[in-house]
């Protein structure tokens, strides 16, 4: 039995667009500066791994996996997400 | 996308736990912070340390465990995040560990929580074709979130045993031990990119896991999103502040300060030595080593003793509550923005509310930032102007007697000032900035006997390296009083203290003794105010140069360690004048406002 029940749009946005309580699905990390995708990807995030916003000031706070991470604006930026609706 | 796996049916294998003439080697593999060292502990009865601090675990630990009748000798590795491509000093250990032939088989250790990222290391261990286990850990914390995972079909799919644990207290355990015998090379995706391990543990993960939608009302959640949050962050960040200043500045340094210092060494200690050696050893020079102005026991253990300790002590177990709790990590994000000014980001948060206990210990602490550079800023600007716990409480000792606009005038100084010298020394040092990117832990109530093994640990340390400073603080200032040359130093101060700065002449003395030892050298300036010496001004002015003073023996040692004796130099080389110059401005602009405290 699957329990997704979210469908998504599929245009990639930074993570940093994403409203508070959005779910976007990670499609890449980008620009990066050597170290950061690595940091990312050590920390679940990568593609095909479902974040939520949860805070965009004063930093971003996103959860991914039963994990909150925040992160600074730049980085936020460079992680490339397709935005999903909820149709639950 | 679907998944062809080959699957080998553990009943087919052969079996592991045969006798055999040499131990079972098995490894404990598992993320960092999955609680592979306490899934350790239970199957082989020792305890090994836990320890927060990164860098620190890069042995191996091994010990002996009875299966049934099979002997085994578990492995304990470092926590790894991958163990292939571009992997960190702890990974390579751990990849050796599998690799070499040191292990007959594998536990993998994974935290129930995340187990899309569990499975993206199942995917990389299953490459080593070794049998293993996979214990699903913290089931507890899971089903607190609404988390349950099917570890049936889990362990159906990936054909091999999978045991949910709750390692705290033991649960699931007799399960591990016999799964033990049935484990098997799992059937994983295999040497492909890390794009399609993610996908593959996506789909699987999506396939096993069922998440209530109860868990977001779970109180620490809701706690963990106050915090966070500048509307309801700010106010818990002011009340934190107010618990710090009444638990540290008003229960640590009044009220068990006075009890230490009036009662047992005041009524105590100091008028029974002062008896002992009068009556035992009546020579002058004796008297006033041990127990005169200077003496050993009246003035460096009674300041070591009772005006440090409580100060100390009290400091440490809020420190303790707060880093256990989770919510240091949380106040990183309020102030990542303005570190970024200084060249550094939000993590260096740890270190610099650690420096308001010791600032030397927070030295040590600065290791965990990203960068060279923001290393080196850290440790520039704790030992500018981070006030360590003594130092706060002489600070709010003098300065709450005399005004609130006395003590906002030295906190808008000192913090002004570490603003500016960081914002130079983020454009004039060569070197980057690492990016913030922090994990925040849950938010939970400490576990009270963790919290006093903490606090007992930090507060040995600090006795065993401060201590023996202070008395030596003490040994030579006797010397120098009884060369004459502490008079000599006043004289030759005197300009620039009393002229320079506006300070009565006797503060130059306490300079002197703040170098020795930072807080020794605000204890001696908190004498001076209460024997009514120092005028509202002067008292701003006095403590703000001490706040922004040269660090203390201990400190300069620590940062000549970190980072060699030039660096240690050249610190100390731009904080004398920048605290010598601020004081001069401050006492200036003070004069010539005609300001009165
Ligand atoms: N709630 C809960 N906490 C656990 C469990 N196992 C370990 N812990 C806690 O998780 C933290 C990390 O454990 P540790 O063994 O140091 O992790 P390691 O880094 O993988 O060795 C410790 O505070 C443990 O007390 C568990 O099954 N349930």
């Amino acid at each position: 039995m699957s329990c997704t029940l979210l469908t998504f749009t599929s245009k990639a946005v930074p993570l940093s667009s994403l409203a508070v309580g959005q779910h976007g699905l990670v499609s890449s990390v980008s620009g990066a500066p050597t170290g950061r995708s690595d940091r990312l990807v050590s920390l679940g995030i990568t593609p095909g791994a479902v974040v939520t916003m949860l805070q965009r000031f004063p930093g971003v706070v996103f959860f991914c996996d039963q994990t909150e991470l925040a992160v600074e604006r730049a980085v936020a930026d460079a992680i490339l997400v397709r935005p999903m609706e909820d149709v639950r | 996308m679907s998944c062809h796996v080959v699957r080998e049916h553990a009943g087919a294998g052969p079996a592991v736990l045969t006798l055999r003439s040499r131990p079972l080697r098995v490894a404990l593999v598992g993320q960092p912070n999955v609680g592979k060292s306490v899934v350790f502990g239970r199957l082989t009865g020792r305890y090994v340390t836990v320890s927060n601090y990164p860098g620190t675990t890069v042995a191996i630990t091994r010990g002996r465990a009875l299966v049934g009748a099979q002997v085994c000798d578990i492995i304990d590795t470092p926590g790894v995040n991958a163990l292939e491509g571009d992997v960190s000093e702890d990974e390579r250990i751990t990849r050796d560990v599998l690799t070499s032939d040191g292990a007959d088989l594998i536990v993998q250790v994974a935290d129930a929580r995340n187990l899309r990222r569990a499975l993206m290391l199942t995917a990389q261990i299953a490459a080593f074709g070794k049998p293993m286990v996979l214990a699903l850990n913290m089931v507890d914390e899971a089903w607190a979130r609404g988390i349950s995972i099917d570890a049936a079909d889990l362990s159906a799919v990936l054909g091999i045993p999978v045991v949910e644990t709750v390692a705290i207290d033991g649960q699931g355990f007799s399960d591990l031990r016999e799964a033990l015998a049935r484990a098997a090379v799992a059937g994983a995706p295999v040497g492909r990119t890390s794009i399609d391990r993610a996908a593959w543990a996506n789909d699987l993960t999506g396939r096993v896991r069922r998440q209530s939608t109860l868990s977001l009302s779970r109180i620490p959640d809701l706690i963990a999103r106050a915090t966070r949050q500048p509307l309801t962050g700010l106010p818990i960040l002011a009340v934190v502040l107010y618990a710090l200043y009444l638990f540290v500045g008003v229960f640590g340094a009044q009220t068990l300060v006075r009890l230490l210092e009036d009662g047992v060494f005041g009524r105590g200690i100091n008028p029974a030595s002062i008896w002992l050696v009068d009556r035992f050893m009546p020579v002058p020079f004796v008297h006033d080593f041990l127990v005169g102005q200077y003496g050993l026991i009246t003035m460096g253990l009674t300041y070591a003793i009772a005006i440090v300790l409580p100060v100390v002590t009290t400091f440490f177990l809020m420190f303790g509550f707060l880093e256990d709790s989770g919510y240091i990590p949380r106040l990183a994000i309020f102030c990542d923005r303005i570190f970024r000014v200084m060249g550094l980001n939000g993590k260096a948060v740890l270190p610099m509310v650690l420096g308001l206990g010791c600032d030397t210990m927070a030295t040590m602490t600065t290791r965990i930032l990203g960068t060279p550079k923001e290393r080196l800023i850290a440790i520039l600007l704790l030992a500018l102007g981070i006030p360590c716990s003594a130092q706060l409480a002489t600070i709010l000792g003098i300065l709450g007697g005399v005004s609130l606009a006395a003590l906002m005038t030295l906190f808008v100084v000192v913090l002004g000032q570490m603003f500016l010298v960081g914002w130079l020394a983020a454009r004039v040092l060569k070197g980057d900035r690492s990016e913030f990117i922090m994990e925040l832990p849950p938010i939970r109530w400490p576990r009270l006997g963790n919290l006093l093994t903490k606090t007992r640990l930090r507060v040995w340390w600090y006795l065993g390296e401060a201590v023996p400073l202070f008395l030596a603080g003490t040994v030579l200032l006797f010397v120098l009083d009884r060369l004459g040359a502490l008079i000599w130093i006043s004289r030759v101060a005197e300009p620039v203290v009393t002229g320079l700065l506006g300070l009565p002449a006797a503060t130059a003395q306490i300079l002197v003794m703040g170098f020795l030892r930072r807080d020794y050298g605000a204890a001696g300036l908190f004498q001076l105010a209460h024997s009514g010496q120092l005028t509202g001004v002067q008292a701003v002015v006095a403590l703000t140069v001490m706040t922004l003073f040269v660090p203390c023996v201990a400190n300069f040692l620590i940062m000549v360690r970190e980072r060699g004796l030039r660096v240690g130099l050249a610190i100390v080389g731009v904080i004398t004048p920048v605290a010598l110059l601020t004081g001069a401005g401050l006492n200036y602009v003070l004069h010539a406002l005609d300001v009165h405290f």
